[in-house]
């Protein structure tokens, strides 16, 4: 074993993991609940671990880098796995309990795409690592062809298949410019790209990088597949679709325009500055009109997003440090509340709005869970997503983007009146049933780790924030 | 004044555009024209070879799962070639290295395997 092989331990205990649980289904086939549990418990357990080992160092050639960056993310993706894992284990079992092996295989080789981007420094280990993420989601959306909730139009094979077109079209963009600039730089390492004043096309090609991640991140003007996919796929995978590979992507963003080409910020700043404006004002504005909960989550994503890229915008250490705890906090709120939205809607039969009036008589602890999720999504005070925010608006305020910062914060305001009517939707009493909403074990596990978190980070801010500030200033972010 | 790669970029595009338009353009003039529409001319094969039945017909998915395994090793020899070309410089290390993604692969066809995919029924 070569030294340098420990920078890559997480990746590989999450390798080995999915690999265990594919050959043990396919020696004898096992219950969905034996192969979660147990990619639970690893995923679970490297976590742990990395908080007592921690890889550093650098992978030959300088292709990788590992430190407290890189291990920032990976424990982010980590515990969104966990969460993953743990909501689709019930409906696994009961809906999709024939292939629960190839299922849970997807996610974590997904998962360990994920991972990779944060500490990857060249360009061909990025796209590599970008695919293997976004590849198996495409099979995951389209997984419950035939059984989706009842009641309500089967529509996983369309999402599948927007997402895959998207995808593929967006993968092709990033390729082409990613042909450009490492021509002109003439090296494949992402700061390859050293003098700051570069060929046209090579500033073609840096804009076209740019769009392709914008698909994977569902910011406007790429945000197309997001609502359909979200209302077609199963929940449980929304909901690790709506947080894994937009983190991915972000990272993904953030290491190229910020290590590979800060001293570019002319060519791309503007760009990105009308991307994020652009996904905050179609993202918020378009989530007013809708009836269906996943579609209303989906354009409000696509504005969060739009928040997320004002830090980027502001091209500072306590920017990037800032666009962390953004997402630390989004991964959590959105999970949980498109894990309550499942359990409801498992028990309802549709996502529709409508259709979760009065949960919180059948269920005051759901209930309770999806007013607090929301109010953090609209940046409600004592909700992580207040402090999320509010960091993200000072770091642009500080790096003089006024204009982005008016705009973030008078969509706000719109933002909480969607957020409310899915609240108000909850709270109103004259629901259809009054029966009891069941949820898994499994289920509540995971809503009560999001509930922990949003409410734990939301009164006590303080050592995330120090992490995201630690890992920004081990990335040097800023030119 | 444009740089360099963007010059010879920029010719290459012309060459190629330039080469595609006067193929078709050589095509329509040296082409031997039909006097009248002819029905033979609609012909798949105009030699006298008549089309049996059309080639809208669906094959079976089982040539899908041949062609993936046939992807699986096709890949392999992509990989172990140039490992082959290079095996007396890279020594154990790259003996292990290239085993592993052979043992990785094998396990997928393994899966495959035991899932069903070779049963022709």
């Amino acid at each position: 074993m070569p030294p340098w092989i420990q920078v890559f331990a997480l990746e590989l205990a999450v390798t080995a993991t999915a690999l265990v649980v594919l050959v043990c289904d396919a020696l004898r086939p096992c219950r969905a609940r034996t192969l979660a549990w147990f990619s639970v418990a690893a995923l679970a357990t490297a976590l742990c671990t990395s908080f007592v080992v921690e890889p550093a160092g650098t992978a030959p050639h300088g292709v990788y880098a590992a430190g407290p960056w890189s291990l920032f993310f990976e424990r982010l993706f980590l515990a969104a796995g966990i969460l993953g894992v743990l909501g689709s284990l019930d409906w696994l079992e009961s809906r999709v309990a024939r292939r629960p092996a190839e299922y849970l295989f997807l996610m974590l080789m997904s998962l360990v795409g994920a991972m990779l981007l944060a500490g990857a420094r060249d360009w061909v280990l990025l796209v590599v690592a970008f695919e293997l993420m976004g590849i198996p989601l495409y099979v995951l959306a389209a997984y419950a062809k035939l059984d989706g909730p009842p009641g309500e139009p089967q529509l996983a094979a369309e999402a599948a298949l927007k997402l895959y077109v998207t995808g593929a079209a967006s993968t092709a963009l990033t390729l082409f410019g990613l042909a450009l600039v490492i021509g002109a730089g003439g090296s494949s390492s992402l700061a390859g790209l050293a003098s700051p004043d570069v060929a046209p096309l090579a500033s073609a090609g840096m804009l076209l990088v740019l769009a392709g991640f914008g698909f994977k991140l569902g910011a406007v003007p790429f945000h197309m597949w997001v609502p359909d996919t979200y209302q077609g796929a199963p929940t449980p995978f929304v909901a690790f679709l709506s947080v894994a590979p937009k983190a991915g992507g972000l990272v993904a963003l953030v290491v190229v325009l910020l290590h590979g080409w800060p001293r570019h910020h002319e060519l791309w700043a503007p760009a990105l500055g009308v991307i994020a404006a652009a996904s905050m004002v179609v993202g918020n504005l378009f989530a007013l009109p809708q009836r269906d909960a996943r579609r209303l989550l989906g354009y409000s994503g696509v504005a969060q997003m739009g928040y997320v890229l004002v830090a980027v915008c502001a091209r500072s250490e306590s920017g990037v440090a800032m666009a962390l705890f953004f997402l630390v906090s989004y991964v959590f709120t959105n999970f949980g509340v498109f894990l309550v939205l499942h359990a409801a809607a498992e028990n309802s039969g549709g996502h529709a709005l409508d259709q979760i009036t009065g949960l919180s008589r059948r269920s005051p602890w759901l209930g309770a869970a999806l007013l607090l999720f929301v109010l953090s999504l609209a940046g409600i005070p004592f909700a992580v997503g207040f402090w999320a925010k509010l960091f993200v608006l000072l770091a642009a305020f500080e790096a003089g983007l006024v204009g982005l910062v008016v705009t973030g914060v008078v969509l706000s305001v719109v933002a909480l009146f969607y957020y409310l009517s899915v609240a108000r939707s909850t709270f109103m009493a004259d629901g259809r049933s009054a029966e009891p909403v069941r949820a898994g074990l499994a289920l509540r596990a995971a809503i009560s780790l999001c509930l922990a978190a949003v409410l734990g980070l939301g009164l006590w801010p303080g050592p995330l924030l120090a992490q995201a500030r630690l890992a920004a200033a081990a990335f040097g972010g800023g030119p | 004044m444009p740089s360099e790669p963007a010059t010879s970029l920029l010719i290459f595009l012309a060459v190629a555009q330039a080469t595609a338009a006067g193929m078709l353009v050589a095509a329509r003039l040296l082409r031997v024209r039909a006097r009248a529409p002819a029905r033979l001319k609609d012909t798949t094969y105009e030699c006298g070879e008549t089309a049996t039945g059309v080639t809208w017909v669906r094959f079976h998915a089982r040539y899908y799962v041949v062609a993936l395994f046939f992807v699986i090793f096709d890949l392999e020899a992509v990989f172990l070639l140039p490992w082959a070309l290079g095996a007396r410089d890279l020594g154990p290390g790259g003996f292990v290295a290239v085993a592993g993604f052979v043992g990785v692969l094998m396990l997928g066809w393994f899966w495959a395997l035991r899932k069903g995919s070779l049963r022709w029924q």
